[in-house]
């Protein structure tokens, strides 16, 4: 192994930082020249520089957290596909087959070789959501109504799509011809190539100034020292199999069941195994994938989450799972919906883990990806195809010692935006009515749930709607340590002949303009009982509008005199001391 | 006599630079600063100078008054009127979480409470028609309504005043003849730019520190006025320019980050002398090394920020000097982490206790002492000799604290830690430039700062900065850059169109607008005629891509209707930053800006004198490439240096509060004007 070389720990440390920057520097760059707001606004990419064996040297922190450390099945798949001495300088390959990179086929990884000395050194690669690979894969892709992976659209399978520099005119046309916006697509691609470049640029500098076998051994020690931090603060969990449940709604594909999922977290010193062999089997629905993700994102969250990822960052993790798994489906299984579990999944873990970490573990947040809302069509007035996309957030859990955030996108979303009312209404036929939190819907608790979200659109002209359902609508985010339940979500809509708002989940439903769509998102859990809440807090809230009076009497046992906007404190301490007596004895 | 005077309010020191434009003679003084009531701390600084106030033609100043006041949060109590609908925008701003496996993350705690936020009736679309007219009964009602919850600063932000600012302009009406006494902010006084959280977010800001900063800078004009004061008052921007004191009590918002661009700005102002333009200005003090990009001898500016870091702070949309900042100062703190690696900064000794060499109870070894085991710094030459450094006891702690744990020599260990920093400093130095397109190659760095002219050989070496400039008095550059700031006033419009379809009639009107309101603000602020410019520039972008790029535009080819001129320019500069373009792809403006500048006198330092032949170094050792070697290093003292003397690395120049290093292969000269001009060797591979 090449970790024998010794490396000066001042070489290293310049190498340490030097390294991260230049996924940093990459994803600066798409982001800045990208043509759809699933790239600009909700960072729904990744940015990585691998090695020669497709071992992740660095990526990206930041932006959408469910790809992290994704890219080596990629890389090496095309390894396999071409042999270590199949690539030259000047390919770009373009990859999303779902056999492999098991994701919705929006994703779309481009990676190019790179060569320092006429060797080959490594990859830097870019995966980033385009607004359309044809089939039903618009916007954020109709996962509820694609029955196989064709009718989701192109399955592009490592192709070179450029060859030693030279483009393959011939399957870029053919990539053109089958995708809606053409042109965005085209333009991510160029900001694709061009970040990938510049990451090439950067590796062969560094390369050619410490030289290969100080730069390998540097990125061996790295690993081992990302490796050796995650270990130090998984010791100090205690000793123990953990273990939780919930599930998400029923998926359609089989009207009766609800889709489990059960975790066991095994932590042995400085080992953390987390089992997801109890979650559903391989769903008929597309709520499938083929993602490490769910178990990532909360080994991340726990053991290092502001420091920069590498290959070594998950070496102490071992994760537990079968093909066959609706998290390792096997091709052709539909993989549009391939995301939608992970909230949940780490939400789960968290909840395992909550007895081994009682003072950091919080209450469940949305435990969905958000409230998502798509309008699409031609706009009458400018004759141009316009798409409009934005994710609203939700609740997220109580904390320990503090209350819970509101309206926040979810844990695998990280710096993801909600598109502003007046960009929305620049640039397409809507009018935002409202963007509101949502009154009431944070579970109760010593520290409350964050509130969720309203968003309320019509749209001034005819086009598709969609907000789809993003789940749990039956496993509320749960409460901990004696906190409520947040409210779960709810999408309505009225068309205009209607007088009043119908709740309904829309995909791709075509309306006539003044069509009004409107998302509630979930609230958070609380934390802690509710009754331990400091009446104070309960009394601002009411202030605040956040929750209602009867509210913080029947959830909270605070009576607030309603003409003084004053706690009654004797009637509070009574009322308290009686709902308590009657949860005792029930 | 011409006197002028800059005066910096610090954190733990209230300092004070003058400079006789006659003869180049630099006062100064500090005394220790008095945060219950600033005013005193600025009298005895004043006093302590022995300056004739009444005979200081210009004075300005630097005050941290507005980022204190929304840091610590003890600005105004503030209410927000808003748009019906939008009531929880400003709670729930974009709903991102920058550090996305942080599940335990802080969002930014707005500084209006929900309770205090109204909204009332009106719409406009994003072309600025009304929809639905302005409910002035519910508006009069509300405003009732904040003046008796005590509010002490009204905000207001309706949906698209960007376009249309009238219905936000009744409300002001509204407010000034039933609140009077209230500080008002107005989102379309602040910026006219689509994006209502970020606007919102902005505006608040402006009213939340607005009260504080008025009493504030009230308090300054009347103790000047006690004091005999007759000069021009200015007040520095984060722009980089300056304001009268009435501009900044309405946009108080605009003096939030002024702290660091006055020695970015004597730096272009310097370089620009030496017939400079393109500059790369690194300034390193004792907790922070700072990095700013000068192209065509203008600083770059960043079309807004972050109060409290992007994670969990408050954006403000607002001109700043767009700085690089990294954790490395001459107090960085040397540590070894849990895993063996070896760190330098971000925790840095400050300067208290200070780094161990200064036996005020420091114990953490820093880069300031790494430099002194290395004979960069002389313990017997530091502030002028005023300050004896104890090289032993920064040997022992680095031996202690990073050598033995590592298995190296100090001397590597120490070497090891001025690597880090540099390579931590080049880092910063790369994003500004190569980062953003430019190659280093084409600029000269300009070091200032206590410790930048130590550093800055290496990191021009290190990114192949062919020039580097060492200016004058170093140490109080920041001062020396608040003087040389003119007058500035940055406007922004969105007008939002395909290139193809704008209509260059209004865009010339949206143009003459804001160059009204500047020139009208300039004359106000009292600049006379001949001493006003502006610059024009539209932010461009492919259809379909979010984030413009500010591109510099001729009025010419806004009256000739060249959209080809204007195309080729956006495509030029989109190549330039990103390394390709899309000629193929239409274009679209986005916003019009417009910066007014009002010219001040300049200040120039008269040239060194040549008084007889070069004086002899004294001999020193330094460790400069190979920590196993000691190399000999004549010290030169930089006040005896003389015009065109040369001067081949290695080599050290000392000054009363900065050393400057070269190395081997280095050159340098000294030039008429004082600076010093250092060829950089190339760097060995």
């Amino acid at each position: 192994m090449t970790s024998e070389i010794k490396i000066d720990p001042v070489t290293l440390e310049v190498l340490r930082n030097a390294l991260p920057a230049i996924a940093a520097d990459m994803a600066i760059d798409l982001q800045r020249t990208s043509y759809n707001m699933m790239i600009y606004e909700v960072q729904d990419f990744c940015c990585a520089l691998l090695d020669a064996q497709g071992r992740l040297i660095c990526q990206n922190v930041g932006g959408v957290s469910h790809f992290v450390a994704d890219l080596g099945v990629v890389i090496r798949d095309g390894l396999d596909r071409y042999g270590a001495d199949g690539f030259s300088a000047g390919d770009v390959i373009i990859t999303n087959h779902q056999r492999v990179a098991g994701q919705h086929l929006n994703n779309v990884c481009v990676y190019t070789p790179c060569f320092v000395d006429g060797v080959l050194q490594g990859f830097a690669v870019v995966r980033a959501h385009w607004v359309d690979v044809g089939g039903l894969s618009t916007g954020f892709s109709a996962a509820s109504m694609v029955v196989d992976p064709w009718m989701e659209g192109l399955q592009l399978d490592q192709i070179k799509i450029y060859e030693a520099g030279a483009p393959d005119q011939k399957a870029l046309r053919m990539i053109r011809d089958n995708i809606r916006y053409p042109d965005a697509a085209m333009g991510d691609l160029r900001s694709q190539i061009a970040a990938c470049r510049m990451a090439e640029r950067r590796l062969s500098g560094i390369f050619q100034r410490y030289g290969a076998q100080t730069v390998h051994g540097a990125i061996e020690r790295i690993f081992s020292d990302s490796e050796a931090k995650c270990r130090r603060i998984v010791s100090e969990i205690p000793d123990g199999v953990y273990e939780a449940q919930s599930f998400l709604d029923p998926d359609g594909a089989d009207k009766s069941d609800t889709v489990p999922v059960r975790i066991k977290v095994i932590v042995s010193g400085g080992d953390m195994t987390i089992d997801l062999t109890g979650c559903s089997l391989q769903r008929k629905s597309g709520l499938n994938g083929r993602t490490l993700a769910g178990a990532y994102i909360a080994y991340k969250g726990l053991t290092a989450p502001l420091e920069a990822v590498n290959e070594g960052s998950f070496r102490a993790l071992k994760v537990e799972i079968q093909e066959g798994n609706f998290m390792m489906a096997q091709f052709p299984a539909v993989m549009a919906g391939w995301s939608r579990m992970l909230p949940t999944v780490v939400d789960t873990i968290l909840r395992a883990l909550a007895p081994a970490l009682p003072g950091t573990i919080p209450a469940a947040h949305l435990g969905t990806l958000g409230g998502s809302m798509t309008f699409f069509g031609r706009d009458p007035a400018t004759g141009r195809d316009f798409i409009l996309q934005t994710i609203e957030g939700g609740g997220w859990g109580g904390r320990p010692w503090e209350d819970g955030v509101n309206a926040t996108v979810s844990v695998c979303q990280g710096d993801v935006r909600n598109a502003p009312i007046e960009t929305l209404e620049l640039k397409t036929p809507v009018l935002v009515r409202q963007r509101a939190l949502r009154d009431g819907s944070g579970g109760p608790g010593k520290f409350r749930g964050g509130l969720g979200q309203i968003t309320e659109m019509t749209s001034l002209c005819e086009g598709r709607w969609s907000a789809s359902n993003a789940g749990r609508r039956q496993c509320a985010p749960w409460g901990l340590a004696g906190g409520g339940a947040g409210a779960t979500s709810r999408n309505y809509m009225r068309q205009p002949d209607e007088a009043e708002f119908r709740p309904v989940d829309p995909v791709r439903v075509l309306s006539p303009p003044m069509t009004s769509v409107r998302i509630a998102t979930a609230g958070g859990g609380g934390w802690g009982s509710p009754l331990e809440r400091d009446p104070e807090k309960v009394l601002a809230d009411v202030l605040d509008g956040f929750i209602s009076l009867a509210s913080a009497e029947a959830d909270y046992g605070v009576r607030i005199d309603a003409a003084k906007m004053t706690i009654d404190t004797a009637a509070t301490i009574d009322r308290r001391k009686d709902m308590q007596a009657r949860a005792s004895k029930n | 006599m011409a006197l002028v005077v800059a005066l910096d309010i610090g954190g733990t020191f209230t300092d004070l630079v003058a400079f006789n434009l006659d003869n180049g003679e630099i006062t100064q003084s500090k005394s220790s600063t008095t945060p219950y009531d600033l005013s005193v701390g600025i009298r005895n600084t004043l006093l302590k100078s022995g300056l004739p106030v009444a005979a200081l033609d210009t004075f300005v100043h630097g005050s941290t008054v507005a980022i204190n006041t929304a840091i610590e949060r003890t600005g105004a109590k503030t209410a927000l009127i808003v748009t019906q609908g939008t009531r929880d925008v400003y709670q729930i701003g974009r709903g991102n979480r920058p550090e996305s496996y942080n599940f335990l993350f802080k969002r930014a705690e707005p500084y209006v409470a929900r309770r205090n936020t109204y909204e009332v009736a009106e719409r406009l679309n994003a072309a600025g028609e009304v929809l639905v007219e302005l409910d002035e009964a519910a508006t009069i009602e509300a405003v009732e309504r904040i003046k008796a919850q005590g509010a002490e600063a009204v905000a207001v932000c309706c949906l698209h005043s960007w376009s249309n600012p009238d219905h936000e302009a009744k409300i002001g009406r509204i407010l000034a003849k039933g609140f009077p006494e209230a500080f008002h902010s107005l989102s379309h006084e602040i910026l006219r730019e689509y994006r209502e959280y970020e606007r919102t977010s902005t505006t608040v800001l402006n009213a939340y520190v607005g009260p504080r900063v008025s009493r504030y800078l009230r308090d300054l004009e009347s103790l000047l006025e006690e004091l005999g004061f007759q000069g021009l008052l200015l007040i520095m921007q984060s722009n980089g320019g300056t304001m009268s004191p009435a501009t900044a009590m309405r946009l108080p918002v605009a003096t939030m980050e002024s702290g660091p661009v006055g020695g970015i700005i004597a730096g272009a102002e310097v370089m620009r002398d030496l017939g400079i333009s393109n500059v790369i200005a690194f300034d390193m003090g004792g907790t922070t090394a700072k990095v700013s990009l000068v192209k065509e001898s203008e600083p770059t500016i960043a079309q807004g920020y972050y109060v409290g870091g992007e994670a969990s702070g408050h954006p403000v949309m607002y001109p700043v000097v767009d700085i690089v900042e990294v954790g490395a100062g001459g107090g960085s703190i040397a540590w070894i982490d849990e895993v063996g690696g070896l760190k330098v900064g971000p925790r840095s000794a400050g300067g208290h206790p200070g780094p161990v060499c200064y036996g005020q109870g420091g114990t953490e070894p820093t880069v300031t002492d790494a430099n002194l085991v290395l004979g960069r710094l002389a313990g017997d030459s530091f502030l002028g000799g005023e300050m004896p450094l104890n090289v032993e006891a920064a040997r022992e702690a680095i031996a202690r604290k990073i050598a033995e744990p590592l298995g190296m020599s100090v001397e590597a260990a120490a070497h090891g830690i001025i690597r880090i920093a540099i390579a931590e400093m080049s880092l910063a130095v790369q994003s500004v430039s190569i980062g953003r397109g430019h190659d280093p190659r084409d600029f000269a760095m300009v070091a200032f700062g206590g410790a930048g002219p130590l550093h800055a050989a290496e990191i021009a070496r290190e990114l192949h900065i062919p020039r580097l400039v060492i200016p004058r008095v170093p140490g109080h550059f920041s001062a020396l850059g608040m003087l040389l700031s003119d007058l500035r006033h940055d406007y922004v419009r969105t007008y939002y169109k395909p290139l193809e379809a704008c209509d260059f009639d209004a865009l010339l009107q949206i143009f003459a607008e804001m160059r009204e309101e500047g020139e009208t603000l300039l004359r106000s602020e009292g600049v006379a005629a001949q001493d006003m410019s502006v610059q024009l520039y539209l932010d461009m972008r492919y259809v379909g891509q979010e984030f413009p790029i500010q591109t510099r535009i001729d009025e010419a080819n806004l009256k000739a209707c060249d959209r080809e001129a204007l195309r080729q320019a956006f495509d030029l500069v989109h190549n330039q930053r990103f390394g390709h373009q899309a000629e193929s792809e239409q274009v679209e403006v986005v916003n019009c800006r417009l910066t007014a500048r009002g010219k001040r006198p300049r200040v120039s330092f008269p040239p060194i004198g040549a008084v007889g032949g070069a004086a002899a170094p004294k001999m020193r050792e330094m460790i400069a490439s190979d920590p196993a070697q000691r190399v000999a290093c004549p010290a030169y003292d930089r006040d005896l240096l003389i015009p065109g003397q040369i001067i081949n690395g290695p080599a050290c120049i000392v000054e009363y509060a900065s050393t400057t290093i070269l190395f081997e292969g280095d050159r340098m000269e000294v030039l008429g004007t004082g600076e010093l001009m250092i060829h950089i060797a190339e760097a060995q591979q």
